[in-house]
């Protein structure tokens, strides 16, 4: 073993020491500029969540940038413009919560916007209350987030709530004839928060509902790659109808598997994925009458959605996917309430987003606000894929653009 | 019956698959005892490398790997001689410098990929990608068996090489038996440059075919990574059959305990981790090793 | 000698004092870069007294800090006040080690390793599925849990203990031990050495310190979820900062703690350098790797070295 002199130990620990003496290490915003907005966001970038994480960083790019065109946000009378601090997490929970708490205490941000993933958002969720800071995220679902601090709020809707949409949805179809009951259910869902609140949402409505059974019940590790043992297990279970959860990814390898081993359901679902521009690049016609809800969809018919809809056509290139809509709608209403509190306290700014309602939101329902806990629960749509690449919302009725076709035709 | 069927072609299928990306991290640690923690990067790098044949140049993925396997070869060569090859010479053991050194290069790697491709989601779909034949009785994916044919083709082109050739001979010399092979004047330097072009090469075809199965992002490699280290604990680092035979071990535990158990398959990756604990805690030298153990009474 | 030892432990002592009071002196944002610091010096100098002293290299210390950070959790849903969660932690961290060291430290060298990686993997999958640890959802720490300035001393002065301990360990006979196991593991069993029991303690005393670290980490972070305390790319860091600084020696981990630890954080909270971080890490360890095996303190005593030379031909 290397005897190390024993000077050095000394050094380094007054190295260690020094660094604590040192005081603030002013990084990048050095003295608070009260005449800028400065938000902070944490987003994954990179890392598993990448994909999503991106777009959510292209989408609060973009809202930060429309204000900022625009000669900036009116608070208080004064034009102000907003300077965005993004970071990356690497999809890492406890970096999440650290970048946010650096953003807090040290770039004194006025308020965070939240990242995307709901371990990652539940990890950044503690953070806000330390600090005293307003924080909104456009990207975790799962009700467990909220309602512990009063500083956080959440634009996405509850995961169990877009399952539990499908199911009305399905049972809807029963009720109109199309399918016949008993139905039975194989259901997959990835061993993540998102999944295992599908899993709950689906579990809990059928069994208040007769007509419906879980007869496979399995998850999976995100990003497994063979999914052939996993669709066996399907292929046994002889159900009726086919419920997964997955992201991107893992939907396309597994449905190209499906597809492959002549798999066949009376209806099939990807949870939030199916009209997806990627899923279909991956997958083509194996797409088809598969259908999907989210959080948002193009085809809803608000002036406001088609508006937004043109305007990250221009901005971006392609079609606004419901991870673009959410993220931004996230900083909308963050942006909305700073100029309805006329202020940068937090205080202010905190208890205008607990009051806002976005009457001109791009969300399902048309009207963004929070509910006491601090999330939104906003109603779901569901679409379903029909071919060359069409897309129809098919629930609820009051928004169908198509008839929804049950069962799905055989391959 | 027809289960067991189901099971042996899945596993075979698979294995072929397996065997190609983990003969690349062997054959890089049997010559030069580092572990390719690039390994994973470089696949990924495959991968989007076909992609962009796929999408640029409109050339078939599987096509593409006369590109990509060259392209590699020299790309692993380039790598050898600019970085690793600097590295302090550990002998017998392996550098925790170089674990470490190619782990920041999977980082560069991935920080590319995503200045090059963004962060999302890419696939290739081709006009058999969906498709699938019978194979006595069971359904086998079109894909999947090109996969295994491109697998198994570029292994028996190894076995050819490494014992036909003087290089190969070198490599597997100095796998066996690195101190003898240096005393017998092997050019380690050489060796070494050539198996680290084999590894990457192999690591790039890999990627290769999993992209014609599979979608990937940047992030994309890892899980396959972990499941290569499986196979070369349970495969030896000796001779291409062992890490195949090690491929096939592990493919068919995946595919037989999700069709005979009812084992959570998301507890799946934990069985093939504990069967590589328990296989080197009981079998240090893998599936060659127990062979080696039957085959010693009878020669005695 | 005596008057160095004196110095050194004068030294600590000050670092102890000086870290105590920091909250009374320094910004918030200041005192959490220094808990992080903190948290780093511990996992790395921790890590050192297995990988450094006795030459075995793991791969799974992530295992350790989750057992820690879950004990703590677990344990405070139940009422129990951390003062007690905390040791309970580290104890089962030791237990967990000895479990997993008996059947790994048979192996040598780089299949040692391949088997850390293999356990780390196992246990986070199998965190995962299990339902007591929250599965994928992870747990949350019950409400009003935190408190700032007590976590940020606890951490600092197990910090300073950890370093202390490793200063002890490789001055004792147990350290001349490693030593030897290090060198030339069966010249050290032929001089009648129990290697493994050496190996087992030693690994048992690391990871305690790190369940003990694991604990004030869940405190700090109030959420504990598999996919963050178990997660290779954590026993991935853990193993990088000791090296970086200077693997098996006292200083080099510290020192490779405090400064890949901050600069990590500091290159991911910096907007600027959103699209290259990744690069910036990844060139950093290429570099240190290629031009500075050693470590850090290698560059340290090779500067030192030069500066004491020039002193003397210059006089």
């Amino acid at each position: 073993m290397a005897r190390s002199s024993p000077s050095l130990p000394f050094i380094c620990f007054a190295g260690f020491a020094g660094l604590a003496l040192s005081g603030p290490v002013p990084l990048v915003a050095a003295s608070p500029d009260d005449s800028i907005i400065r938000i902070g966001a944490v987003l994954p970038v990179t890392g598993k969540e990448s994909k999503i994480g991106g777009a959510f960083k292209a989408a609060t790019e973009y809202a930060v940038k429309e204000v900022n065109d625009a000669g900036g946000l009116d608070v208080g009378g004064k034009k102000m413009k907003i300077d965005l601090a993004l970071l990356d997490d690497t999809s890492d929970g406890a970096r999440s919560a650290q970048l946010v708490e650096q953003l807090m205490a040290q770039q004194k941000v006025h308020a965070v916007i939240g990242g995307y993933g709901s371990q990652l958002v539940q990890a950044q969720s503690v953070v806000p209350d330390r600090y005293g800071l307003p924080y909104v995220s456009g990207g975790a679902g799962a009700t467990s987030i909220y309602g512990r601090s009063k500083w956080v709020f959440g634009v996405l809707s509850p995961v169990e709530n877009l399952a539990s949409t499908q199911m009305d949805f399905l049972s809807d179809l029963v009720a109109r004839g199309k399918l016949k009951k008993p139905l039975k259910i194989a259901l997959l869902t990835e061993n993540t928060e998102h999944g295992k609140d599908f899993q709950k949402g689906v579990k809990d409505y059928a069994k208040a509902h007769t007509e419906f059974a879980v007869v496979l019940d399995e998850s999976f590790e995100l990003y497994a790659p063979d999914f052939k043992p996993l669709l066996g297990r399907v292929a046994a279970a002889k159900a009726d109808l086919f419920m997964c959860d997955a992201h991107l990814e893992d939907f396309i390898s597994m449905q190209r598997t499906y597809t492959q081993m002549g798999l066949y359901h009376l209806m099939l679902t990807y949870g939030a994925r199916g009209a997806d521009e990627a899923g279909r690049k991956g997958l083509g016609a194996a797409t088809d009458y598969i259908f999907a809800s989210g959080w948002w969809s193009d085809l809803l018919p608000y002036p406001q959605v088609k508006a937004f809809s043109a305007k990250w056509k221009a901005a971006a290139g392609s079609a606004p996917q419901w991870y673009h809509a959410t993220a931004y709608e996230a900083a909308r209403s963050l942006f909305a309430a700073i100029h309805k509190a006329g202020s940068l306290k937090p205080d202010a700014i905190r208890s205008a987003l607990a009051g806002i309602e976005l009457k001109d939101s791009i969300l399902p329902g048309g009207v963004l606000k929070f509910t006491k806990t601090g999330q939104a629960v906003l109603p779901f749509v569901v679409t379903q894929n029909k071919p060359d690449g069409k897309v129809d919302i098919v629930w609820p009725k009051e928004a169908r653009t198509g008839e929804p076709v049950a069962p799905m035709p055989k391959p | 019956m027809t289960d067991v069927l189901h099971v042996l072609i899945d596993s075979l299928l698979a294995a072929g698959l397996y065997a190609t990306m983990a003969y690349g991290l062997a054959v890089i640690y049997g010559v030069m005892r580092i572990i390719n923690l690039a390994h994973a990067g470089i696949m990924m790098l495959g991968a989007y490398a076909t992609f962009t044949l796929f999408t640029r140049f409109s050339l078939d993925p599987f096509l593409s790997s006369v590109v990509v396997v060259p392209v590699f070869f020299a790309g692993g060569v380039l790598l050898y001689q600019t970085v690793v090859r600097r590295l302090p010479r550990s002998g017998s053991t392996p550098s925790m410098e170089s674990l470490l050194l190619l782990f920041g290069v999977w980082l560069v790697l991935q920080n590319l990929a995503y200045v090059l491709w963004s962060g999302d989601t890419q696939s290739i779909l081709t006009p058999y990608t969906l498709k699938s034949v019978s194979l006595a009785g069971v359904r086998v994916g079109v894909p999947a068996l090109l996969v295994f044919g491109m697998s198994a083709l570029s292994l028996l082109v190894l076995e050819f090489v490494l014992h036909q050739t003087y290089l190969g001979k070198a490599i597997r010399a100095v796998t066996q038996n690195r101190d003898a092979a240096l005393l017998s004047g092997v050019d380690a330097d050489r060796i070494s440059a050539v198996a680290f072009g084999i590894g990457t090469a192999f690591a790039g075809l890999a990627g290769t075919l999993l992209s014609t199965l599979y979608a990937f992002t940047p992030d994309f490699g890892r899980t396959f990574l972990l499941k290569a280290f499986c196979i070369i604990v349970l495969g030896g680092l000796e001779s291409v059959l062992g890490v195949a035979a090690g491929a096939f071990v592990l493919a068919l535990l995946e595919n037989g305990t999700a069709v005979w158990t009812t084992v959570p398959t998301s507890l799946q990756d934990a069985l093939s981790f504990t069967l590589l604990v328990l296989t080197l805690v009981v079998l240090p030298q893998g599936l060659p090793g127990l062979l080696h153990l039957l085959r010693a009474p009878r020669r005695g | 000698m005596t008057s160095k030892r004196a110095l050194e432990v004068a030294g600590m002592l000050a670092a102890a004092v000086a870290l105590c009071l920091a909250p009374s002196y320094l910004e918030r944002g200041t005192l959490n870069d220094v808990w992080n610091v903190a948290l780093a010096v511990v996992l790395a100098s921790a890590w050192n007294l297995l990988g450094g002293f006795a030459g075995q290299v793991s791969l799974g210390y992530s295992v350790f800090l989750g057992i820690g950070a879950y004990t703590t959790v677990l344990l405070a849903l139940s009422g129990v006040p951390p003062a007690f969660t905390l040791p309970v932690g580290a104890l089962l961290a030791a237990g967990a080690s000895v479990i997993i060291g008996l059947p790994t430290f048979r192996l040598r060298g780089p299949y040692f390793t391949i088997a850390t990686i293999g356990v780390g993997e196992a246990v986070r999958v199998v965190a995962s599925g299990v339902s007591f640890t929250g599965g994928a959802s992870g747990l949350r720490m019950p409400p009003a849990s935190f408190d700032f300035e007590s976590n940020f001393r606890a951490m600092t002065l197990l910090a300073v203990a950890v370093v202390w301990i490793a200063l002890l360990v490789s001055r004792s006979p147990f350290g001349s031990a490693l030593a030897a196991v290090k060198q030339d593991i069966d010249a050290a069993e032929a001089l009648g050495v129990n290697s493994t029991r050496l190996k087992v303690s030693v690994h048992a005393l690391s990871a305690a310190l790190v369940g003990l670290a694991g604990g004030l980490f869940a405190i700090n972070f109030q959420y504990v979820s598999p996919g963050s305390v178990f997660d290779f790319r954590l026993s991935l860091t853990i193993v990088l900062m000791p090296i970086v600084g200077g693997v098996g020696t006292v200083a080099g981990p510290v020192l490779g703690a405090i400064l890949f630890g901050w600069l990590q954080l500091k290159l991911l909270s910096t907007p600027a350098l959103l699209n290259s971080s990744l690069f910036i890490y990844g060139a950093l360890l290429i570099a240190v790797m290629l031009f500075e095996p050693k470590g850090l303190l290698g560059l340290v005593r090779r500067l030192l070295a030069r500066r004491l030379r020039r002193f003397y031909v210059d006089a």
